[in-house]
């Protein structure tokens, strides 16, 4: 498949407010996850989150989009794209998240569970925060537009559809990404399911004991070749690739030898071109679950042995539909970096993982990246990524 | 690199919603124009509140997947369940070609059902108390998930959510993996819940229209509120006179109204119009000159509306004549409905979906011959 340009990225997370300061932070270590600040548990044990401290609440739209949005201007604004360049193009929207577009407002759930009338608005404001359309509508867009639920693989299918719309002539700019808010229904939901660490989480470590949530979003800006050569602009990264495969097993649990991964990785290379040779590193899933490290490391070790692999939720915790948009950002400003930080949580190997993280920054060599998404559903989603032309 | 001489076949279509189950039951409802509508009853604070609605029945999930294999199934994925099984069997597809199989789902709301009885598990009891089993249900990828487990269905997984314009988009997705080469055939479908929470919504945000919808008269709401699915079995294929309903032409979603006249002008298009006041003015002007039809009185509105006027569009294309508009041959704006009967010309026919928020979505369906 011909390679399509990343012009623009933006990101937040708990890591930072913007790429630039996620970056800072993630190379040198720093993590803070703790309880949650913006809602409240009656679950004895609090177990810490990765917030975004200080982002305003908007009244309009859900924090979802919000966030969304934020991370779209930061992406444009890197691309040199602005509204009056923007309303010549076709441009398409495509945006993974999981609580974006559940209809699940609490208050509403508990006014009617108590027999009174609910108040209708945060059903309304639910309607009109799709986050795509969200995206569309405050930049005028008018290419297709689309909202992707594939669970925790999100992020990382959405950035492929957009890749697929700009090789097939469909767009002429796409904004691909991931967005997701801290949510007490995710939080509560999670801790019934048993896979959340009640301290800090460790991916891929022995004492490992679950995930801890995040929230934020992350946003690529794809542009085709015609459009590029017009601007005259360099592209930060390509995507080069991107497989995906369900293992239809379980809905929560991955394959147990990781077979839809594996699937996933081989179309990607395929799509690519490329082989495990060729990869610099891979932005693994890494949530820090037992279950899901023991598989990724397998299939790791086996399909791709000696490649430098890293979890970055250590720095920003599980972000659900937002994480494989999030890291498919960090992937591409790892490869402009040449060096990826250390897999932050992880400090004793674990004896049934066949294979271990890098432990501090590692320079790597090489101009391609794998990054990966594992999700509910049986979903599995491997994006190649490969270095741009920026110095 | 998409192979632009590929043809996409629609080779298999399941349906369930308010006219019953199956192709033949949509067929016989398009031929009869006319569905009653059913109630749905809703605990409210001044005691229950029925109002009108399409509901659909699951049994008939019986006759492909045991009781026992759907005991912890919720209602949404049982829906999708019944559609994805109807589809394959009637495109005749053997079980051992389904491993490869992709799986695109459009849903406008999710498993709202489960979303609500998960949140009911913790305000009944507490935090602690949270049912995972509703949570993991929850999910708005579970339908595509519970189907692929139970077909086997290891191709690639998409679920797409854009409200009413949630079935186009994702068609789009599917039509683009088919002519990509990523898969041979997807199995895409669209489905939506009438549960507590889209029925308490429907409640106090429409009329409660008892008749029979008229979505082509637009001066009041006319709109039934439905549940159900309507399921696609699409291919690739090479030859123009692949066995099937009809071929997928093109897919284009956007903002904004699409431009007029359409290109190619079409025999037939029509409009995913269902009575909700909010759309009435923008389909009456996108739809001004067009020869129309509108299926959506049979089957009530919803976000997957737009895969049932597939559904019947792909019908008539096969058996190459109109079906007639449920509810009479006039509209209150200036287009011409099309007669019952009326052949359908080689042109394509078109779909036309639009939304409240400037959304439009155009699908074009083409004719196959069919054999002697």
């Amino acid at each position: 498949m011909p390679p399509v340009a990343i012009t623009g990225m933006g990101c937040i997370c708990a890591a930072g407010q913007n790429l630039g300061d996620c970056m800072t932070s993630i190379f040198s270590g720093a993590r803070a996850p703790a309880p949650p600040v913006r809602f409240k548990s009656n679950h004895p044990i609090r177990y810490p989150v990765f917030e975004v401290p200080g982002f305003p609440e908007d009244p309009a739209m859900l924090r979802t989009s919000a966030l969304g949005l934020h991370a779209v201007r930061e992406a444009l604004s890197d691309a040199g794209l602005d509204r009056q360049t923007l309303a010549p193009l076709r441009v398409g929207v495509c945006v993974g998240t999981t609580i974006g577009c559940a209809m699940s407002n609490e208050t509403f759930c508990r006014q009617a569970h108590a027999g009174a009338n609910p108040d209708m608005a945060p059903i309304v404001q639910i309607q009109r925060s799709n986050p795509a359309a969200v995206i569309a509508r405050e930049f005028g867009l008018s290419g297709p537009c689309q909202t992707v639920v594939n669970a925790c693989s999100s992020g990382t299918d959405a950035v492929a559809v957009a890749a697929s719309w700009i090789r097939s002539g469909l767009c002429d700019v796409a904004i691909a990404g991931g967005a997701d808010e801290l949510a007490r229904i995710t939080y509560i939901g999670f801790i019934a399911l048993m896979i959340t660490d009640d301290s800090p989480c460790k991916p891929f470590d022995r004492n490992r004991k679950g995930l801890n949530l995040g929230e934020g979003a992350g946003m690529l800006v794809l542009e085709s070749e015609s459009v590029r050569a017009r601007r005259n602009r360099k592209a930060r990264a390509f995507v080069l690739g991107y497989g995906s495969a369900c293992d239809a097993h379980h809905l929560t649990a991955p394959h147990p030898d990781g077979a839809g991964l594996r699937r996933a990785i081989a179309e990607g290379f395929s799509t690519a071109g490329v082989s495990a040779s060729d990869l610099a590193f891979v932005n693994a899933h890494g949530t820090g679950t037992p279950e899901n490290d023991k598989v990724e490391s397998r299939v790791l070790r086996e399909m791709l042995p000696g490649v430098p692999y890293l979890s970055t939720k250590g720095y920003t915790g599980h972000t659900l539909g937002a994480a494989g948009a999030i890291e498919a950002v960090f992937t591409a400003a790892c490869l402009e970096r040449g060096e990826i930080p250390g897999n932050a949580g992880f400090s004793t190997p674990d004896p049934d993982l066949i294979a271990t993280p890098v432990r501090e920054v590692t320079k790597v060599a090489g101009t391609i990246a794998l990054s990966e998404s594992l999700a509910f559903g049986g979903n599995n989603a491997a994006l190649i990524l490969g270095r741009g032309e920026t110095p | 690199m998409i192979g632009r001489d590929s043809r996409i076949v629609i080779g298999g279509v399941g349906v369930a919603g308010g006219f019953g189950c199956g192709v033949a039951a949509l067929e016989q409802a398009l031929r009869g124009g006319e569905v009653r509508p059913g109630r749905m009853t809703l605990p409210m604070p001044d005691g229950p509140v029925e109002i009108p609605a399409f509901m659909s029945d699951t049994t008939p999930l019986k006759d492909f997947i045991p009781l026992r294999t759907l005991r912890r199934v919720d209602h949404f994925s049982r829906l999708a369940l019944l559609g994805a099984h109807l589809a394959l069997a009637d495109a005749g597809l053997p079980e051992a070609e389904r491993a490869g199989l992709g799986v695109v789902i459009a849903s406008g709301h999710g498993a709202t059902g489960i979303t609500f009885a998960f949140q009911d598990s913790f305000i009944n009891d507490g935090d602690i108390c949270a049912s995972p089993t509703h949570f993991a249900n929850s999910v708005h990828n579970s339908a595509a998930a519970n189907i692929s487990i139970l077909l086997g269905a290891t191709g690639p997984s998409l679920t797409v959510t854009q409200f009413h314009l949630s079935v186009p988009s994702a068609l789009l997705a599917a039509r683009q993996w088919l002519l990509e080469g990523r898969v041979e055939r997807v199995l895409f479908g669209a489905v939506d819940e009438l549960s507590r929470l889209t029925g308490h919504y429907w409640h106090r945000q429409h009329a409660h229209f008892a008749g029979i919808p008229s979505p082509l008269h637009t001066g009041a709401e006319t709109a039934v509120p439905g549940e159900g699915a309507a399921f696609l079995l699409l291919s690739r294929a090479q030859d123009a006179d692949a066995p099937g309903y009809c071929t997928l032409d093109s897919v284009t979603v956007g903002r904004k109204l699409p431009p007029r006249p359409l290109a190619p002008p079409v025999g037939l298009l029509v409009l995913g119009a269902d009575g909700v006041p909010e759309t009435a003015a923008r389909y009456a002007a996108a739809a001004a000159g067009s020869r129309i039809a509108c299926y959506t009185p049979l089957y009530g509105s919803m976000p997957p509306g737009p895969a049932f006027d597939i559904a019947s569009t792909a019908l008539a294309l096969r058996s190459g004549s109109v079906f007639a508009t449920p509810g009479g041959s006039s509209c209150d704006f200036p287009a011409t409905v099309v007669p019952g009967g009326t052949p359908l010309g080689p042109g394509p026919a078109g779909i036309l979906t639009l939304d409240d928020d400037d959304g439009h979505a155009l699908v074009m369906l083409g004719r196959i011959r069919q054999p002697a």
